[in-house]
């Protein structure tokens, strides 16, 4: 039933994005990128913050199920956070000549993706189930305190190319109103997909496989 | 009789001293790769001036890189020496955690009194702003030894850990190399970030050691 | 007094189950054995006495009548002599009592120092100034021992304890243990030796595929 909706959101979303958002100002039908970038950047930075949920809650009281929730999280947000950086580099292509310029948000989502790999890296050199959990529990709320430091020194450190955020810090929208509802219908839809996609992999029986070698 | 956290600590830090200063090897190799890594650049360079941004980032690449090849090892250390269950045993997690903090940071003091002044005599390197220029150094390291006694206590009984403890680090010291950059490239040139970074560090370095304090619990005791 | 008790724990090694549902209690007062044939887990029952391992399922609680006991306040009355156990290398025997004895809030005068010495059957001039390290494995044992010994522990969890010892040094093993227990600590002895079985005061016995007590 569940994936039955996702699939109709997901199309819909497609056939708005394709047929229905204007083009916009100064980026034309680049645009259209957008509407994936940026609700797989937005979901990157969710699962995280689901990654390190279930780190908190395994550490209080550990019980494999946590561990696997919380693991799987964040292999997944690695996933959708390399999409985030691969579309968002070929915008910045498009649109600024350049794949890579260290902007704030691409920096961000670089530090996402080291933070990724790093917990990633960590759960394959340590042995013992139990004190892999608990380290990556460990790892995932300390690196987690990095994230919100860099969004906020970056952009004042560096000059940045990004389009400044479509809701910025006084709280008005500039962006065409169509263009906001197919983006918030991305977002979620993106968020649905990411979701099922994580019940999925923590169901699933395990074949072993990189995230919890014996 | 209960234990005050700080006489923990002060018996830490002085178990660490003793020990260490019997075992050179330990923080020579840290000293030695610091050295040798900050001739290759001299020589490279050949008394060429980089310009302040690259001196900047030069020194904090050489810190950095140097500490991350001791930092990790006061706890690989015990693993080594198979003293880690008797400390766990008899050592408060705070005590330990703040007795290796506080030496870590010693090390990379020391580390830093050698490599700093060297640094300036072979790149060549003017500072304008020597109390910035200390301070940012003090806080740099201050981050790297918080960090890095949490990172280092994760790290312990993994294959491939000193790699490891590189990677693990790097994201989480980020918010500490970038500015620092930003402000020793002020210090050399007297224009640049802003103070306001140095507050930043700071306050990072002190989110990082609470950060560490609360966390190393769960590593420390399996109850 | 205290008491550990194990409910339904189960716990694998390296992959390989241990225990499965195990049950047991231990009370304080007296010698409680712990035996079985090697790789049946006495060395690993005795982490999990002391809260020094977690059980894979199951709990086991340790009380001091009827308070829970944990973490700090646990390891506090703990005392362990295991054959991995280490002391620093590069101290003496003396800086290595004083630095851990001193982190159970204890001094160590030197008539003391010199009394533990005696008791444990360790010469003090062979012992001066020289490196923990450089001990003989009979040397070492008896350090483990005068350790304990001064640091008041109330549940001794002793591993192979007579291991390397010449009779005088197991006579003295027994004796202090047995003192312990009249005075109401916990005792746990993992031994392979059938002599050493037959003097305590209670037996549990590992074993089996996996191991349930017996």
């Amino acid at each position: 039933m569940m994936k039955v909706c996702i699939g109709i959101l997901t199309a819909a979303v497609v056939f708005a994005v394709f047929f229905v958002v204007p083009p916009a100002e100064g980026l034309g039908y680049y645009v259209r990128l957008a509407f994936f970038h940026i609700p797989l950047a937005w979901v990157s930075v969710l699962a995280f913050f689901l990654g390190a949920w279930w780190a908190l809650r395994y550490l209080k009281s550990p019980a494999p199920i946590l561990d696997r929730r919380s693991s799987r999280a964040i292999a997944l947000g690695l996933v959708f956070a390399v999409l985030a950086t691969l579309s968002g580099a070929v915008f910045s292509k498009l649109t600024w000549g350049a794949y890579w310029n260290w902007d704030p948000r691409q920096t961000t989502i670089f530090v996402l993706l080291l933070i990724y790999g790093a917990y990633l890296t960590l759960r394959s050199a340590v042995r013992d189930p139990q004190k892999r959990a608990r380290s990556s529990a460990v790892y995932a709320l300390f690196s987690f305190l990095t994230v919100p430091f860099l969004v906020f020194i970056l952009p004042r450190l560096y000059f940045s190319l990004h389009p400044s955020p479509i809701l910025n810090g006084s709280g008005s929208i500039d962006m065409d109103p169509v263009m906001l509802v197919v983006l918030v219908a991305a977002l979620v839809d993106m968020t649905l997909i990411y979701l099922a996609l994580l019940k999925y992999l923590v169901a699933r029986p395990d074949k072993g496989g990189y995230l919890d070698e014996p | 009789m209960k234990l005050s956290v700080w006489a923990g600590i002060r018996l830490v830090v002085h178990k660490e001293i003793t020990a260490g200063l019997r075992f050179r090897a330990a923080w020579t190799a840290m000293l030695m790769f610091a050295v040798t890594s900050l001739a290759c650049l001299s020589l490279a360079l050949q008394g060429r001036d980089p310009g302040p941004v690259i001196l900047a980032a030069l020194l904090w690449i050489l810190l950095f890189f140097s500490s991350f090849a001791g930092a990790d090892r006061v706890f690989t250390d015990e693993a080594a020496t198979g003293t880690l269950e008797v400390l766990k045993i008899y050592g408060p997690s705070q005590a330990v955690l703040f007795g290796k903090m506080i030496y870590s940071f010693g090390l990379l003091f020391v580390l830093a009194c050698v490599l700093v002044p060297l640094y300036l005599i072979l790149l060549d390197v003017t500072v304008l702003d020597w109390g910035l220029f200390s301070a940012v150094i003090f806080a740099g390291l201050a981050g790297i030894a918080a960090a890095g006694t949490l990172i280092a206590a994760l790290t312990v009984g993994s294959s491939v850990h000193n790699g490891l403890f590189s990677v693990l680090m790097f994201p989480v010291i980020l918010p500490v190399f970038l500015p620092a950059i930003g402000l020793t490239q002020q210090a050399l040139t007297g224009d640049g970030a802003g103070l306001a970074y140095l507050g930043g560090i700071v306050l990072y370095d002190m989110i990082l050691a609470v950060a560490a304090s609360l966390l190393f619990d769960y590593l420390w005791y399996e109850d | 007094m205290i008491t550990i008790t194990f409910d339904r724990v189960t716990r694998s090694f390296g992959g390989k189950p241990l225990f499965d549902s195990l049950d047991a209690k231990i009370r304080g007062g007296k010698i409680t054995a712990v035996t079985g044939p090697n790789g049946s887990g006495k060395s690993t029952f005795l982490r999990l006495a002391g809260h020094l391992l977690r059980p894979d399922s199951g709990q086991v609680s340790v009380k001091c009548d009827d308070a829970e006991l944990r973490r700090a306040d646990y390891r506090d009355r703990l005392g362990i002599v295991t054959p991995e156990l280490r002391f620093y290398p590069r101290l003496t025997a003396y800086e290595n009592m004083t630095f851990f004895l001193g982190l159970r809030g204890k001094t160590l005068t030197t008539d003391t120092y010199r009394d533990l010495l005696k008791r444990v059957g360790l010469d003090e001039t062979a012992v001066r100034g020289k490196f923990a390290g450089a001990f003989s494995t009979g040397m070492r044992q008896r350090l483990k021992f005068a350790v304990l010994l001064a640091s008041g522990a109330d549940v001794w969890l002793l591993d192979e304890p007579a291991a390397n010892l010449d009779a005088a040094g197991r006579a003295m093993i027994l004796r202090e243990a047995r003192q312990a227990a009249a005075s109401g600590a916990v005792v746990l002895w993992a031994t392979n030796d059938a002599g050493e079985e037959e003097k305590a005061d209670e037996v549990i016995r590992l074993g089996g595929n996996p191991a349930r007590r017996s």
